[in-house]
C-alpha cells in the first residue's frame, strides 16, 4: 500500500504533544525492550532509533486500547490482538500516566466525540449551533449521529 | 519508515464513521493522465482503491500539513489539489466529475486535519464554558451569540483571510461582498433566524441517551485537557495557513515560523549524546 512517506516524515519533525526516550517492546514473541525516542504527533506515535533523524515507524492511534501495565509501563493494543500489543516502559508512574492520557486524547475519534458533545451542549444552552459561524454545520464529520460508539479504553 | 498497514486498514474498515467517499480522478505523478479511483476519507486519512468493493487498498494519504485549493478545470473535470508544504513534498492533483463534487470534496478535505479539529474543539470548549457561565441557574435562550476570546480570534482571522484571498474556498463565517470567484452558496452559512433553529432543534439534536457521550462534564472522564502552552495567535495563524495558500505573504510567514519551530524543536529533543 502506498503512502505519503516524505510528508509523514516531515510530520514527525513537527512540534509534538509529547516526546521522550522510552523502552519499547514490539508485539512479536522474542521481541525485547529497546530504547526508542517516542514522539506523539497528531494521532500518530512515531518512534525513532536513538540518533536517527528518520523515524523507524509510525503507529496510527485509532481503534486501539491503551492500558497500564505495572506501575511504570503502559501498552497499546491494536486490532484487539495480543500479537499487536506494544509495550512502553517509562521512568516514573507520573510519566506513564501522562503518556496514557496524551495518547487517548490524541485520537481523532476522541476529539470528534468531544466536538459533538460541545456542539450539542452549546446548542442546548444557547439555541445556536456553534458550527454555523464557520459554515461547517453540514459536514458529515461533525454530525450528531447515533452510529458513533465509544471505544473501550482502559486506564 | 514502517507505517503498520494493518492498523490503517483496520481503522478504515471499522465501525467509526466514514466522512466522505466517492469516485475521484487522481493524476498520476509526472504524467498528465487521470485515473479513476474510489476515495474514502476518514479522520485525517484519505484512502484510495480502484473500486468500492475492492479489498486491496492502493494507498493512503495522511492529510496533515497540506493546503487544499481549486485548480483550473481540465478536460471537463473539476480539479483541485492538495499541496504539502515543505521542500520536496508532494502535490496531489485530483478532480471531480462535477462542480458540486469538487466543492464538497474541497470542503471536506479542508476540514479534515487533526490540527483543524484540535483547534475547533479548543474553540468550542471555550464557547461551552462561556455558555455555561452565562446560562447560570436558569437556562435561557435569550442570548443569541456566544463568543469567547478564542472564537473571536478565529472569526476575525478567518474574516481577514477572506478579504485577502480570492482564489480559495473556505468555510468562513463572513459573507463575501461581490464574491468574484465561484464561492458557492453551499459553503456559506445561511442566515439563521431563531425560528429555524427551533424548528431544527427537536429532530436535529438527539436525546441525550441516544449517545454514550457523557453530558455531565465537558469530556469523557479522562481528566482535563492537557495544558499545552501555545500562543493563540500563532496557532490560529497556522490554521489560516491551511486556507491562505497562494497568498505569498502568508506562506512566507509560515515558512519563517516553521524554521523557528524547528530550531525550537531541536532544543527540546532529548539529548541522546550519552547513549
Amino acid at each position: 500500500m502506498r503512502f505519503n512517506e516524505k510528508e509523514l516524515i516531515s510530520l514527525s519533525r513537527q512540534p509534538s504533544e509529547r516526546a521522550a526516550e522510552l523502552g519499547m517492546r514490539g508485539p512479536k514473541k522474542g521481541d525485547v525492550v529497546k530504547r526508542r525516542l517516542v514522539k506523539l504527533v497528531v494521532n500518530f506515535l512515531f518512534y525513532f532509533r536513538t540518533d536517527e533523524e528518520e523515524p523507524q515507524g509510525a503507529l496510527l492511534l485509532e481503534q486501539c486500547r491503551v492500558e497500564r501495565e505495572d506501575s511504570q509501563a503502559f501498552s497499546i493494543t491494536f486490532l484487539d490482538e495480543a500479537e499487536r500489543k506494544y509495550l512502553f516502559e517509562c521512568d516514573s508512574q507520573e510519566q506513564c500516566q501522562e503518556w496514557i492520557d496524551s495518547i487517548i486524547k490524541a485520537s481523532y475519534e476522541f476529539m470528534r466525540k468531544n466536538l459533538i458533545f460541545y456542539r450539542t451542549e452549546i446548542h442546548r444552552l444557547t439555541g445556536k449551533d456553534p458550527l454555523e459561524q464557520y459554515g461547517i454545520e453540514d459536514e458529515t464529520r461533525f454530525q450528531v449521529t447515533s452510529g458513533l460508539q465509544l471505544m473501550p479504553k482502559d486506564i | 519508515m514502517k507505517i503498520h498497514e494493518k492498523i490503517l486498514t483496520h481503522y478504515l474498515s471499522c465501525t467509526s464513521p466514514v466522512d466522505k467517499e466517492g469516485y475521484l480522478y487522481k493524476k498520476k505523478e509526472r504524467t498528465s493522465s487521470y485515473q479513476r479511483r474510489w476515495f474514502v476519507l476518514k479522520a485525517n486519512l484519505l484512502f484510495y482503491q480502484e473500486r468500492p468493493a475492492d479489498r486491496h487498498l492502493l494507498g493512503v494519504i495522511v492529510l496533515e500539513g497540506c493546503a487544499v485549493q481549486h485548480c483550473e478545470s481540465e478536460g471537463g473535470l473539476f480539479a483541485f489539489s492538495m499541496v504539502f508544504r515543505g521542500s520536496g513534498l508532494k502535490t496531489y492533483r485530483l478532480a471531480a466529475e462535477d462542480q458540486l463534487g469538487q466543492e464538497s470534496w474541497v470542503k471536506a478535505l479542508l476540514t479534515a486535519s487533526h490540527c483543524y479539529l484540535s483547534l475547533l474543539v479548543r474553540d468550542l470548549g471555550k464557547q461551552y464554558e462561556e455558555a455555561k457561565r452565562q446560562a447560570g441557574p436558569a437556562e435561557s435562550h435569550q442570548r443569541t451569540t456566544v463568543t469567547g476570546p478564542g472564537s473571536k480570534c478565529l472569526t476575525q482571522s478567518m474574516a481577514s483571510l477572506n478579504s485577502c484571498s480570492s482564489s480559495f474556498l473556505m468555510p468562513g463565517p463572513v459573507r463575501r461582498e461581490g464574491g468574484s470567484h465561484s464561492a458557492s452558496n453551499v459553503l456559506q452559512a445561511p442566515p439563521m433566524p431563531s425560528k429555524v433553529i427551533n424548528k431544527r432543534s427537536p429532530k436535529h439534536w438527539p436525546k441525550r441517551n441516544a449517545h454514550v457521550t457523557p453530558i455531565n462534564g465537558p469530556a469523557p472522564p479522562y481528566g482535563e485537557w492537557p495544558q499545552v502552552d501555545f500562543d493563540p495567535l500563532e496557532d490560529f495563524t497556522k490554521l489560516h495557513d491551511y486556507y491562505g495558500e497562494g497568498v505569498k505573504q502568508l506562506r512566507a510567514d509560515w515558512l519563517r515560523r516553521r524554521q523557528e519551530e524547528e530550531e525550537h524543536l531541536e532544543e527540546d529533543l532529548i539529548d541522546l549524546s550519552e547513549h
